[in-house]
This record gives structure tokens, sequence and C-alpha cells, in this order.
């Protein structure tokens, strides 16, 4: 699904170039629930955004699902983005001003879907988080826990090939953030959705099958995990 | 998602109620002037265009050139010229005259209605002048009811006054200064408010004392001759035939000006200074474009105000654009939210508008002393505007932000890293800088305007103003053989200090031009301006006499008083000199026996005219009463009825002789308020926008500030960091400001013979003003940041 070959990519500044990432070449096969672990600032979040397109290699080649993603047009790119990518952020970024209900439907709206199909999928969703009651809420009136919930809700009901998740419990409590990871590995296994996380925390890399260790911008580590 | 991203924008408003309720408020406020401005402009321009041949209709007029350079215009024409260009020009289609005058008008007392009798402006017009004007006719028709003689056409109000219904009024009859009695012919539906032809009661021509008149050599105002051009003929195509016209009729080689006639398309009429029209309200292009330049001004410091409030905002929107792009949101479809968001800030702003012009409008009414009614929704075309301006500030406004925002890397903003640069300080800057230039110019402007406002109200004109009472006197021989009864009568009434009998106060609108010989039989190549007065004229206005003494009583023209301007002219240096030299004026011959000290004998737009002043008692027009400031009510009361028992068949008119000065002014007092309204509304405007900046500049610096908190610097300190920048951008824009400034106000005060020096103290009191309301909001708004909590501000990362 994902192949990556030598990617690099480094800031510039006054003629000397400080590298954030070396020779990443890996590939990420459908059905996958990897996470991507190393102390901070050895380039684990710019890997995620160089996969989820925010942010462009240096060098390097990106194929996602069979296409080259660095010769793609800003269009197709978000085509890509409605059709194929969930992202979860340790912030959440839910959108302060829509109910919950609201913040799941945006992306359903980007997508182009008809009302009453936007309305059974966001119902069936809420149903499966249990928030039905909930979504009348605004962000600020709900827990970091069913905020987060919310933003894999928002991930999922687009529904997605793979979902990006930056420290997706990054500011949560130990119970919570239990809930969140039961959650990303029944998707996993009963839906079938590519995973791919950044993490702190080896307790949390042990939900994935397979864990990829960066040191100062180079792949240390690929193992799988026999979960 | 429409539906969607209005809830949203609404949310948002909501939620930063304080800078939506700056942007809305201080956009409406600039929204309802620029209305205001556009109802004033369009009534304006509306005069005279609803004549179904207005594009073929124009005027004669008359045109002067003389020898030293000067140059008169009149509306009015000879009295044979209509008929001579109705036989000379194959390219008119029509030619009418028509004559403006006044008299006593009476209807006689009907079963059920009392006598109704009054002074009026009345006209005497042919019948082809309603060929060429196509008013409507609600009983009869130019072709009958105005060929004959003795017969009157009325408009609808004009009937309803006289005979209380016009439906009445058809055959009855209308008596002329209590001599000829006149059958109504016909009735005419009334002029709108915004036309130059405030034609109430119309004479048929062939009554018209002096339509035989075979003198080209004297013009009035009053007598107007308009034409119809034909269709498909180009103006080009008069210019021969006027020429040749010109060579055939004015050619008195004696003139001491050069005549010329020209054509003056209907159009023009109400914006062309130079000519008069029976409306007596003009509005130069000049002065119109003056307005839109200041309303473009408003709408432009209002986006100003909006475009930076928006950006400074932006930041605050970055997440919400950056989990919007990874959803799949095109920049497009982000730029159109906040277009849209834009467009319903400027849709609030517009109705609040519609709100305060409609609350203004009736003091838009009373600047005109109430002549004019507006109404906000009275012409559809307001809508057209609306929208226009709706669109246009949606645009203008929000496409600098929306673009700003659309723009943010979803990495980044995603990451809470779009840094308070992204929305272009170099560029608000700039902005601020414009709008605090724009109200610089307009400081400076309406305190130039205010000073040669009260330079004018208060320059000595040379004469007294003060409680001088002019009262107009009927002019019929009967009438003029009691006008000195009726002094000695009034000279009884306590309270009366003087009175004088005269064709016109010395300065005023009424004025007559004629050539004279000096001291020898050839005439002298200027021509002075002239005045009836009798002896106690001098005394009555306070004149001072240079040399010599005031003339001696007497009914004809037996001696003159001339002024100083007019023995320079004739390059008499010592006025003792020209005591005793023998003038001919007017038909009649006497020696000067004083000179007057130079006073305004026009208003201060215009020079002081050579002038030549005697006793004739055939063209006293009214009498000039010099009161005991005390008790004026009273006297005037005595006046009024010594008047009405003196002449029972004409109608008391009086007139305070500073107030009537003042009319004189009406465009600049107009003008003058028009300019300190909008200029309060700029800096209020201005003031709003800067607070707006600084809330901005504080949230980004806020960090910083904590930080050289933390590193011991004062409140004190901090605040006079922030000021810092600002003051420096009120100053650059100043020096923007001056040279634009200058050359505005400069061309303004040239319009004035009588003005005031132009000095650096306007300037750099609006400099002064512009600095301190920038300090006071500064202050106010940096002192909330500087005191802010330390930790508050650290702890985030």
């Amino acid at each position: 699904m994902i192949e990556l070959k030598n990617i690099e990519k480094y800031y510039a500044n006054k003629g000397v170039k400080s590298y954030i990432l070396r020779h990443v070449t890996t590939s990420i096969k459908q059905g996958e629930f990897v996470s991507i672990m190393g102390p901070s600032g050895a380039g684990k979040s710019t890997l995620l955004n160089i996969l989820g397109m925010l942010e462009e290699p240096t060098y390097g080649e990106y194929h996602f699902m069979g296409e080259d993603v660095t010769a793609m047009k800003e269009r197709q790119r978000i085509e890509l983005y409605r059709n194929h990518i969930g992202f979860v952020f340790q912030a959440y970024h839910l959108i302060d001003e829509m109910t919950v209900a609201e913040n799941i439907e945006a992306p359903l709206l980007y997508k182009k879907i008809p009302g009453a199909e936007r309305k059974s999928r966001i119902a069936d969703v809420l149903d499966r988080f249990n928030m039905v009651a909930k979504k009348d809420l605004f962000p600020n009136q709900l827990s970091g826990g069913q905020q987060q919930l919310v933003g894999i809700a928002r991930a999922l009901v687009a529904q997605p090939s793979i979902i990006l998740a930056d420290e997706p419990t990054g500011n949560l409590q130990s119970a919570q953030a239990e809930q969140i990871m039961d959650l990303f590995k029944k998707l996993n296994q009963e839906e079938n959705i590519t995973i791919l996380q950044v993490t702190h925390s080896e307790k949390n890399a042990q939900y994935g099958n397979r864990i990829l260790t960066i040191e100062d911008g180079v792949i240390k580590e690929d193992v799988s995990v026999n979960g | 998602m429409f539906k969607l991203n209005l809830k949203i924008a609404l949310r948002n408003l909501w939620k930063y109620k304080g800078y939506t309720s700056i942007n809305v408020f201080g956009l409406a406020i600039g929204l309802a002037s620029c209305i205001l401005i556009f109802i004033f402009v369009r009534y304006q321009l509306s005069f005279d265009k609803d004549y179904a041949n207005g594009d073929r209709i124009y005027r004669m007029v008359t045109s002067w050139k003389y020898a030293d350079g000067n140059e008169f215009y009149s509306q009015g024409v000879p009295l044979p010229l209509p008929a001579a260009v109705r036989n000379d020009f194959s390219q008119f289609e029509k030619v009418a005259a028509i004559q403006q005058s006044s008299g006593i008008v009476k209807a006689k007392a009907l079963p059920g209605k009392a006598e109704v009798k009054k002074s009026e402006s009345i006209y005497y017009a042919e019948p082809s002048f309603f060929e060429i004007f196509d008013y409507k006719w609600l009983a009869g028709n130019p072709n009958q009811s105005l060929t004959a003689p003795n017969t009157v056409v009325l408009s609808e109000k004009a009937a309803n006054t006289y005979f209380g219904d016009w439906r009445k009024a058809i055959g009855n009859t209308l008596i002329l200064d209590n001599k000829t009695d006149f059958k109504v012919t016909g009735i005419i539906k009334d002029n709108p408010q915004n036309s130059s032809f405030p034609l109430e009661i119309i004479f048929s021509y062939v009554s018209f004392n002096s339509k035989n008149s075979k003198d080209w050599g004297s013009v009035s105002s009053s007598w107007e001759c308009y034409v119809l051009l034909k269709k498909g003929v180009l103006l080009s195509e008069l210019d021969k035939p006027i020429q040749q016209f010109l060579n055939k009729y004015e050619n008195d080689k004696d003139a001491s000006g050069k005549v010329g006639h020209t054509v003056q398309p209907l159009k023009t009429i109400h914006h062309n200074d130079n000519y008069g029209n029976f409306a007596n309200k003009y509005m130069p292009y000049k002065q119109i474009i003056g307005l839109v330049i200041i309303g473009l001004f408003l709408l432009l410091t209002a986006c100003i105000n909006f475009i930076n409030l928006a950006t400074a905002q932006a930041i605050s929107r970055s997440k919400e654009v950056g989990v919007r792009k990874v959803m799949g949101s095109r920049r497009k479809q982000l730029i159109w939210q906040f277009l849209s968001e834009t467009a319903l800030i400027t849709f609030i702003a517009l109705l609040l508008a519609c709100v305060l012009s409609e609350l203004t409008l009736p003091k838009m009414e009373n600047l005109f002393g109430g002549d004019v009614t507006f109404s906000l929704f009275g012409h559809p075309i307001i809508f057209v505007f609306l929208l226009v301006m709706l669109v246009v500030v949606s645009f203008l406004a929000g496409l600098y932000p929306a673009l700003i925002m659309s723009g943010f890397s979803p990495a980044l903003a995603i990451k809470n890293k779009v840094t308070a640069n992204a929305g272009g300080v170099g560029l608000r800057k700039t902005l601020v800088v414009v709008q605090f230039a724009i109200t610089a110019i307009l400081i400076i402007g309406t305190l130039v305007v205010i000073k040669q406002m009260s330079f004018i109200r208060n320059k000595s004109l040379g004469f007294d103003t003060q409680a001088i009472s002019l009262v107009s006197l009927p002019q019929d021989s009967l009438s003029k053989l009691k006008y000195n009864g009726f002094k000695e009568r009034l000279s009884g009434i306590k309270g009366v200090k003087n009175i004088s009998f005269c064709s016109a106060a010395p300065s005023s609108d009424s004025n007559n031009e004629t050539s004279f010989t000096y001291n020898s039989s050839k005439r002298v190549d200027f021509q002075a301006n002239v005045k009836a007065v009798d002896e106690a004229y001098f005394k009555t206005f306070g004149l001072q006499l240079i040399a010599g003494r005031p003339i001696a009583k007497s009914d004809t023209i037996k001696e003159f008083v001339v002024n100083e301007t007019l023995i320079k002219k004739l390059n008499v240096k010592n006025p003792n000199e020209a005591i005793g030299k023998i003038m001919t004026l007017w038909g009649g011959k006497g020696p000067i026996v004083g000179v007057v000290k130079d006073f305004n004998n026009y208003s201060l737009h215009e020079k002081i005219a050579p002038m030549a002043m005697f006793s004739r008692k055939s063209n006293y027009r009214g009498i000039a009463i010099k009161l005991d400031v005390a008790d004026i009510g009273n006297t005037m009361k005595q006046v009024e009825s010594t008047f009405n028992t003196m002449f029972p068949d004409y109608v008391y008119e009086n007139e305070f002789f500073d107030e009537n000065l003042k009319g004189f002014y009406e465009t600049e007092q107009i003008m003058g308020t028009l300019f300190k309204v909008f200029a309060s509304v700029v800096i209020f405007i201005s003031f709003i926008g800067l607070f707006g900046l600084i809330s901005f500049v504080a949230t980004q610096r806020t960090k910083e500030i904590a930080i050289r908190k933390v590193l011991g610097a004062s409140n004190l300190e901090l605040i006079k960091m922030l000021n810092n920048s600002f003051l420096w951008m009120v100053l650059i824009a100043n020096m923007v400001a001056w040279p634009v400034a200058y050359i505005f106000v400069k061309n303004w005060l040239a319009g004035f013979e009588y003005r005031i020096d132009l000095s650096i103290w306007p300037f750099i009191f609006a400099m002064l003003i512009s600095m301190s309301i920038t300090i006071i909001t500064v202050t106010l708004r940096s002192y909330r940041a500087a005191k802010a909590n330390t930790i508050d501000a650290l702890k985030y990362e």
C-alpha cells in the first residue's frame, strides 16, 4: 500500500543542512498496524507528516497505492484525503464551533455524500462509539478521551483505508488511552483498516503488529510484534 | 455544506463578540455614510432628467468678454432673441421664450372660501415651452391654454391654494398686481423637488408687457429661452449658424464687451454655476465629486479596518483551516467559506447601516432647510446600490483575509505553529498608514473649512449687517406716490433708527451693471455696478465715505457717489481728485460728490466691483430699516401693520439682512457640515481599527511581553515599547497626508476671493490629534497586555 524509497528531509540553514530524515526506505502493506517509535526529535512526526502528504520530502520516492505522490497535483492529493486517509491528532483538533455531530459530518460534506446517507452514517458511527447522547454537545463540553473518540469517529466516517495517528493518546489518562488503543486494534482486526501511529509508549506499541524505531532520522529497527 | 458553514460563521461571530461588534459597527457607520452620500448625490444628479426629449433640450445663454480679461455670464438673453432664433435657425425644432417675474396674485373670495392674496414668482411662457418640456396636463393643453392674452395656467398646488381644489379653478379669475384679470385655462401637474423649473403660475406670453421689445442691448437673468434641437443634429453643426447669428444681431460697435450666445444642455443647468436658474439651486459637479471621494475614503477605511481585524483574527482560525484541509477541503472552498462569512458580516452591517441612515436622513433634510425630503427606499436604484456595496465590500474586505487563511499549511496549522506573521504584518502596517493618512487629510480639510467659514462670518464686509430689515415695496406708480408718506409714518415708530429707500442692499444677489462716462464724453472701457439709493443709505448701512459727502435728497439722478475700486480703475490716485468730476450714466448727468470706502458688494467668492450710487426714485425696490436691537419683534409688528394700512392690496415681505447674507454661503455651509460629520466618522472608524490592530499585536507579543517582564521590564516600559511602533506609523501617515491635503485645501480656498492664509497649524494640529488618539488607544489596550499574568503566557507551548 505504501512504498517509501530513500526518503530524505533536511532544512538548509546558511549552507548547513540539518537532516530530519535520512535514507528512509520501507513499505507498509494493507491491513498492517504499525507503530513508529523513537526519542523526541528523531523525526517520527515528520515521517508521519510525509506519509500524510502534509509535508514533502526533499528527496526520495513515495508511492501511495501504486501512485507517485511526489508527482501528484494538489487536486489528486485532496481526493486521497477525501477517500483514503483519516487523520487522528494528539490534540484532537475538533472544530470548536461545530457540535459533535457536525464535526463528524464535515468530511462527508467534502466527499459530497448525499444528505440521507450522511445522516445514517453519522447515526451509525455515533451508535458504535456510544455517543448518541452527546451528539449536540460542543467539543469543550467533552472530556479529552471523549474528544479523541469523536476525532477517531470523524476519521472513520469517511471509510478510509488508512488512519494516520500522531500520538493519539498523548494527552489522555491511561484508562482512556487503553480504550482508544483497543478501538484501534479492533478496527485493524475487524475492518482491515491500515493504522499508522506515532507513539512514545512501549505499551501502546504492543497493540500493533509492527514497530518501526527511528533515531536521528534513520530507521534503526523494524520488528514485528506477535500480540 | 452552505448551511453548515453559515452556522459555523454565526457561531464564530458570536464567539468573538468583541471583534464582531467592532467590525460590524465600524463597517455599518462607513456604509451608512456611503448610503447617505449616495442618496444625496442621486438627488443632485436627478435634476431635470424626467423630460422625454431631455437630451435635445438646450438653453440659449449669454456671455460678455471684456478687454481687461473679465468675463460675465448670464442665463438670460435679450428679449428679441427667441423670435430671431426661431426665424434664423433651421436646426431647432422648437424655440420658446419664458420670463420670470414677480407680482401680487389675488383670487377673489369664492363661496365657502376666503380671498387669497400672495406675492409670488410668476412666469410668462410661450405655448411652445410646454411642447419642449412634456409636462403632464390635468386640464387644458399648451396650444389652447396659453395662446390668448390674459390667460394663466396653474400648477396643481397653486390651483389648490387659490381655489381650494384645482378642479374648480378652470374658468376662474386671478388678478395680477391688482390691475389685470387672467382667466385660468389650464392645470399642470406639480414639479418634483428635483427640478430647476419651479413653475407655479404661468401667464401666456402674449400678456407680457415687453414682448415686442427690439432692444438687443439689455439682458436680464429672468429672460430665458429654450430650444429643442432637431433629431440627429450635432452640436458642432451649430457653430457656424451661431456665429452668423451673432454677426447679424450683436454688432453694436460701442458695446464695451463682446457679446456671445451659446446653447447650454438641459442636464447641466443644475450643475453649472456660471449661469443661474429659476429655482436658484445648484450643485457644481466639483462638489459632487468631492463628496464621492469622501465616500470612497470612508468605504476604504472601513474595509481596511475589516482586513486588519480579520487577518489579526486569522491565527485563531488556523486550526480549523488545517483540519478542514486534511478532511479534503480545497483551497477554493475555504476561500468561498471565508468570503461568505465576510458577506454575512457585511450584510448585517448593511442592515444596521440602513437603520442608521434612516435615523440621520431628517438631519440631512434640515441641512437643506427642509426644502427636500429624502427617503431611504424612495428609489429602486438604492437596492442596486446596496447590492453593489455588499459585493464590493465583501470582496474588498474579505478577499485578502480569505487568501491568507486558506493558504495556511495544514502541517503547521495542526501543530499550532502558524506564526502570527502569516497575516502579513507589513501589509497590515501599510493599511494602517493609509487609513491614518486619510484621517489626517480629512482632519486638515475640516479644520481649514471651519476656519474659512468663521473667517467669512466675521470678516468685516465694510457695512453694517445687524438689525437691518429689508422690506420690499410695491412698484406701481400709484404706490410710488405713497413712498414718502410711508417713510414718514415709519420714522414715527419707536425703535426705528434709520430708514433708506434703495434698489438693493450693499451686498445682494440682485445686481445691475452699466457703462458710463467719466469726465469726458467717451465711455469708460469697463462697467460699473449701480445702486439707486437715497441720502440716508450710507448712514443706515454704516458705509464710510473717504472723501466728499453723501448724495443730496432727490428723486432723479443729480449726484454720484462712487467707490474706491472705481476710481482706482480710472487711475485716480487721490479720492479728492474725483470729487466734482462729471459722470453720465443711465441718461443722467451729475458731479461725483463722494467716494465711499470699498465694501463687498458680492459674496466673498468674488472681488469688489467698481460701483456708482445715485438717487432715482423709480428704481427703488424696497426700504431698509435700521432697528434698535432692544425690541425688534415689536417694532417689526408695527412696521407690518403700517405697511398693510398703506398698501392694502399688497403683501408684506420682510427679510433680515444678516440672514439674507448667509444665503450666499449655503453650499459652503452644507459642505462644511458634511465635512465635519464625515471627518468624525472616519476618525472614529480609524480609532476602532487601531484598537483592533493593537489588540492583535498585544496578543501576538504576549509571550515576548511576558519574557520581558520576567527579565524586569516595568509596565510603563512595555506600554512605551508598544506605543513606539504605532507612533512611527502615524508620523509617516501624516507625512503622506500633508501634501495631498495641501493640494485639496488650496484648491478649495481658491474658490474664495477673500480667504484665510493657509498656515501650518491645521497640519500640525491634525498630527497632534491623530497622535494623541493613537497614544490613548494603544495605551488602553497595551496596559491590559502588560498587566496580564506572566505565567499564563509562558506555560503554553
